[in-house]
Formats: structure tokens, sequence, C-alpha cells
């Protein structure tokens, strides 16, 4: 989610709307949404009071200029100038933040369901929190009505989604009935579905648009229970992936690369392999440095390259099982050459940074880069530009 | 087979419980009567949408019969064609004496008609073994290979029908087959070396039972090798048997296996005396040789086979050529996945994946 500097007057906090050019406001105007006109001069400012003087109560202004938000009883600051046409935005002025929770251009987006979770996992890149937050999925409700260009993709996360019970097959609806061609993502610990009663209340009769991405952490509970710190969420996860299988869903598993997980990979792989033979891929991800990875740094830092051999074999184990392996958040730089079909060019747009060493980097554009926070915690190993010409691999 | 029993037959087919089914037609030469087969894919094909069945057809034919017109109304149907190839065209011919000694000629001339208007995928070929066979393994193995039958099964010769009275001159002892069969399996692992991923039938059965969890639903080493249960055979003599294999002992006088006539329901079906015969003696858990078998829980008695061997259902296990076979090729294959390098280990894994 992008956040940027920005104040209001006059507007509820959380207020959602769509901004829009006054060139485009006659075209885009519905009565049940509300818009953002765009007011940095005259010209534009005489468009918002013919429009208010028309008893259009959803417009309000957003302006990059002091002068004019001062002017005006009702208005939105944006002192970065860094909206667009088409995003929308949550405003919460007293916060001194304008949130955009749905930008056009960008290829990821999310719907954040609830920022509770069940589980605590040692890396988790957005700790959770336990107060109630319903308005989160009212929210995205809200934001699902806003989007005027339909994205192709758009991921379902927390926290943990399933907590948010019955309103997620609502958002879910919502998002699929909305925007008829769009797939969505489901980010979950599956746990919820090991009841079957939730299972069939969010999986029943559900278009077959959504995948589901679970991670698993280990072959054993042990291993698993560990990393996600939660006794008894191994038995849960996989009971909630045979549910999802049973309802005939599309699922990824994540494997997020934490040392204890890489030492064990091809144990887990082999398990996977085994028992779950119907999952459709399985991401091998590396670690984001942020939240609970910093303080568990011995758990979560590593250099990627010096696991070239497990990678390897747990990517050719879930080839011969006819199960994608898709790698993701580790530079291709680190990566060994015969592994970058497996690539993926993952981290959000919102969260992905290069450095001076892509500058020279001919494949830095296929590279899913660097998540931001490396800055503040660690690199995924060491970085070197791939200087000669690589021409059509498939990534 | 009359026209009756024919859209008798086809009404029992959609009876059957299971959501995907596969109708395989055999003859003699199915196509010498194709307005019956027409008949029946489209009494089956109008009747099994709205019970919401997926129905995959088979025709088993030598394909010399085959012209352009039957290929449209296969395609209509989405029939897909299994064909006999035995190995290159002197071994073929020789198996297989017509008239004019082209049995080879005209089969290539077949798949090559059907590729044509029904997709490369639309032909599968079977091989059946002979004495004669034993001598030519890597020629069988590349005839596949040339005419891009990327699918082949090493099968003895079956103890069965037409080709028991002559076993003694036809067929091969168990220890010659083996050797055969270690000499082509040899020769497919070159040609998957080489990047021509040619799949032997019998192995991947094996190795999906060793190495995966969702069985491919192969009936051969199944409880009675599925006779009755995953297998109904309706014959042209107007009855209805448990396997091919029960068929073609009816062929030669013995006429025990039979479960009814055509037209009877699926429920007087599983009651015949024969299909309780069947049960007692083709469950592996019910038998105390193969409770005993360290590859009990992935294999089981054939009973039917036995009958054809001894005479009787419930003949010792342990001697019947259906057993040794299966242990053999359990053992054969254990010792080569231990062996295996990296590369023939994913192939072997491959192989082990159910296909659709």
């Amino acid at each position: 989610m992008r956040r940027t500097i920005g104040a209001s007057n006059g507007l509820p906090s959380r207020h959602i709307g769509r901004v829009v050019d006054s060139s485009a406001i006659a075209a885009e105007w519905v009565p049940d949404l509300n818009f953002l006109l765009t007011v940095n001069n005259a010209e534009e400012l005489s468009c918002l009071e013919s429009l208010q003087r028309g008893g259009l109560t959803n417009v309000a202004p957003i302006t990059g200029c002091p002068t004019i938000f001062r002017q005006l009883d009702v208005a939105v600051l944006d002192t970065e100038k860094a909206l667009l046409p088409g995003d929308v935005v949550a405003v919460s002025g007293s916060q001194g933040f304008l949130h955009v929770l749905y930008r056009e251009e960008d290829k990821h987006h999310t719907v954040f369901v609830t920022n509770r979770c069940s589980s605590n996992c040692i890396m988790c890149s957005q700790p959770p929190t336990s107060h109630e937050d319903r308005w989160l999925v009212d929210e995205g409700l809200k934001v699902g009505r806003h989007i005027r260009k339909s994205p192709a993709v758009v991921g379902f996360t927390g926290g943990e989604p399933l907590l948010a019970g019955r309103d997620l097959r609502i958002l879910l609806d919502e998002m699929l009935t909305g925007h008829p061609d769009c797939l969505v993502e489901v980010l979950t610990n599956g746990r919820g579905f090991a009841n079957p009663e939730l299972a069939n209340s969010i999986l029943q009769d559900l278009p077959p648009r959504v995948s589901w991405m679970v991670p698993l952490y280990g072959h054993a509970d042990f291993l698993h229970d560990f990393v996600v710190q939660t006794p008894g969420a191994f038995d849960e996860t996989i009971a909630g992936l045979l549910a999802l299988q049973d309802h005939q869903q599309v699922i990824q598993i994540r494997l997020v690369l934490v040392n204890e997980v890489l030492t064990e990979i091809e144990a887990i792989v082999e398990f996977i392999c085994r028992n779950l033979p119907f999952v459709a891929n399985v991401a091998l991800m590396g670690c984001e440095p942020t939240g609970f990875a910093l303080a568990n740094r011995s758990s979560c830092e590593t250099d990627y390259a010096d696991w070239h051999q497990s990678l390897t074999a747990a990517s050719s184990r879930l080839v011969d099982a006819g199960i994608r392996p898709i790698i993701m958040n580790i530079p291709l730089c680190v990566l060994p050459r015969h592994l970058w079909s497996h690539a993926a060019h993952s981290i959000s747009d919102w969260k992905r940074v290069y450095v001076e060493e892509c500058r020279s980097c001919s494949v830095a554009d296929r590279c899913c880069g660097l998540f931001a926070s490396h800055e503040k915690g660690w690199r995924p190993g060491r970085l070197s530009p791939i200087r000669e010409e690589v021409v059509n691999e498939p990534i | 087979m009359s026209p009756e029993d024919i859209d008798r037959a086809c009404d029992s087919i959609l009876d059957a419980p299971g959501k995907a089914l596969t109708v395989e037609f055999q003859g003699g030469d199915p196509l010498l009567r194709f307005d019956l087969v027409e008949r029946a894919l489209d009494r089956i094909s109008m009747r099994s949408s709205d019970r919401q069945k997926r129905i995959q057809f088979v025709v088993a034919s030598t394909l010399h019969q085959l012209t352009p017109d039957i290929c449209k109304s296969l395609k209509r149907y989405g029939v897909v064609l299994s064909t006999s190839i035995d190995g290159p065209q002197r071994l073929h011919n020789k198996n297989r004496p017509i008239r004019g000694k082209n049995a080879y000629e005209r089969t290539i001339e077949g798949i090559a008609l059907a590729r044509e208007h029904l997709g490369p995928g639309s032909v599968a070929a079977l091989m059946t073994t002979t004495r004669e066979s034993l001598s030519y393994p890597e020629e069988i193995v590349d005839e596949y290979v040339k005419l891009q039958l990327l699918d082949i099964s090493l099968r003895p010769l079956s103890p069965f029908g037409f080709a028991n009275s002559r076993s003694a001159v036809l067929g091969a002892a168990p220890q010659e087959f083996f050797t055969f069969y270690e000499r082509a399996f040899e020769r497919i692992l070159h040609w998957n070396r080489e990047g021509i991923q040619i799949r032997e039938g019998q192995a991947a059965i094996v190795l999906n039972k060793l190495l995966h969890s969702i069985d491919a639903g192969y009936v051969d080493l199944q409880g009675s090798c599925g006779a009755g249960t995953a297998v109904m055979v309706y014959n042209y003599d107007g009855f209805i048997y448990p396997s091919d294999e029960a068929r073609m002992l009816a062929e030669t006088g013995d006429t025990s296996l039979r479960l009814g006539r055509i037209g009877a329901s699926l429920s007087e079906l599983k009651a015949a005396s024969p299909m309780l015969a069947l049960a007692k003696h083709g469950t592996s858990s019910l038998n105390l040789v193969c409770r005993e078998c360290t590859y009990g829980g992935f294999c089981s008695p054939d009973p039917v086979m036995a009958k054809a061997q001894f005479g009787r259902l419930d003949a010792p296990v342990g001697a019947t050529d259906h057993c040794n076979r299966s242990i053999w090729l359990f053992d054969f294959l254990l010792i080569r996945l231990k062996e295996a390098d990296p590369v023939t280990l994913s192939m072997f894994r491959n192989w082990a994946r159910p296909r659709q």
C-alpha cells in the first residue's frame, strides 16, 4: 500500500474516494460512489463550484496547492502531488497521510482483510494486532466498488483472512461479481478450513477465479509449529489444504526460506510431492527483512547463494511431480542460472527497489530486485551485476 | 452383436455409478461393423450429458478398415484409437498373418490416416509378446520410437483364448520374458537419455503405486484386477463378463464366469455368483500368501488368470504366472529405483504421475 503525505478538512476519517480530473468527472460520476476531483487552478475550481451548485454531494476537491486547500471548507491536500486519476484513496487527514488503496498502473493489488492473525510467524513482515477490525472488510468492499479499471489480479491478505469468517466470502463475491475478469489470490494459513462448516460457507459454489496461497513450513509438526509459533498449527493447515482440495480449489503452497526451512527443504518438498500432489505450484520465497524477521535475525538472515544445491534439488523434485516451483524474492544474481526459469518477477511494486549494483545489470528489468526494507535489514546475498547479454530465457 | 443388445448394453453402461467412464469397443475388429459402433456412440453421447458423465470412447482396431469418413464420425464423438503394433514389419506380419501378408503396412497407413484427421495423439498401440518377439527387444522399442508411439506396454503373451492352444509355440517362459523385458527396458532408458520420452506401461503402473499417492486407476493390479468392479465386458454372444480375460475363457468353452445376459440390471450382475467368488479369491487381504507378501498392499491375486492357468479360481497364488511376474516386476523396479542416477529417478517420478 502506498502512503503519501496529505491532510483533509471536513471529511470523515478513512473517507474513501476515487481521484478524477475535471475532464472526466462527467463521464465517471455515479451517485453511489465518492469522488475526489483534482482542483489545482481557477478553471478547475469553477468546475467544482458548478458541480456543487448542481447539488452533487459526493464530489470533494483534492489539491496539491496549500492555498486552495485553505480556502475550502471541505478539501483534501495532496502535499506531494502523488495521486493519479483512478486512484482509490483513503483520506486520513488527522494522521497527515493519504493511503492509495488501489492504483490502476500497479501490477500488485492488495486487500487487507484483517490485521488479526491466528499464527505468530518468526519472520512475519507485518506483525498482527489483536483489536477488532471489521472496518477493514467494509473498506475492502468500498474499494472494490470504487475501482474504475478492473485489475487482472487482486491479492487478499491480512493478518489471517479466514478470521473474517463469512465476511471473507462477502468480500470475494463483491470483487468477483464487480470485476468479472479479475482473479483473486487469497493468502491464508488455511487453518480455519480445518473447520468443515467454515470451509463450506466460504468455498461452496465459489467461482473458479480464486486461488489459495497457503504457507507450509515443515514436513512435520515440530518444524511448522515452531516457525509459526503456534502448537497444533501444522495439523490444522494440513486439514485446511485437504478441505481446499475437497472443494476443487487451486492451491499454491508457500515456503518462506528461513534457515530452519532451508535446512529441511528437501524433506518438506518430498512431503508435499508425496502427500499433497494436487497442489498447482510451490513458491520458494526469500524472506522480507522487516517486522519480526528483524527480531529473529539468526533465523531469517541468510545468503541464498549458500543454498544453491538445496534449492536446485527441491525445484527438480517438484518438476518431476508435475508441480511448478516458483522462486520469489531472490534476485537473479543470487540464483544459479539454471534456476532462473523458475524465478518470478515478484516483490510488490511499492516495496521493490534496485540498488547501485543493479544499474549495470543486463537483467534488472526482469529481476525481482530487493525489498525496500533491506536498507534497515540485510541483503539476500552478495549482489553482482549480470553483464552479458542473455536472450530468450523464459521467465 | 444385435442392435437390440447394443442398445441395452449402452443403457446398462450409463447406469454405472462412475462419473468418468471409458467405453471401449473391441472385436474382432469393430470397424467391420462400424454401423453398430456408431449406433452405440450416438446412443451413449445423447444420454450421457444430462447424467453428467464424462465418457471417453476407445475403438480397438487394426485400423485396416479405417476410412476418412469413419475418421470424421470418430472425431465427432472424441474417439481415440487403440491399435496393435508388435514390432518391426517382419515380426508384426509373422504374428498376424493375413492374406496379403501386409498387416503391418495396413496398420501403419491406418495410423497415418487417423493422425491426419484426429490429431497426433489420437492413436495408442499395444504389443503382444510372442516367442518370436523375445529375440528383438531393442528393435521393438525402436519401432515404437520410430512411429512416435511413446507409450509402450511390454506385456507377456496372455494364456487365454486363441493363443492358449498354441502357447507352447508362441508364449514365453517367465525367465525368457524377464530377460526380454530387461533388454527392452534398457533400450527405453537409452531413448529417454536421448530426449525421447517413451514410457513403459507396466513399469508406470508399479511406479505409480510405489512413488505416488494418487492412484492412476490402472486396473491391472487392483483386486481381482478390477474384474466386475472397475470393468464390465458386454460380449457379442449376448452375455456380460467381468473382464476381457473372462470373456476369452468363455471363448474356449469355460462359461463359468458369465454374469448374466445383456440387459440384466447392474444390481443383478453384482449379485451374480461369479462376482462373489472373484471378490473372495481376488482380494489380497483375504489371501494368506498375499498378506505375507511385501507387495500385498500394492497388488492382489488374479483369479481369472488362475482359472485360465489351472482351471480354478483358488489355485495357489504363489504358483500363478500373475504372481511371479508381479513380484519380479516390483523387485526389478525397486532395484532400479535404488540404483537410479538423478536423471533416471526424475524419469521414474514422471512415469509415476497419473495421466488425466
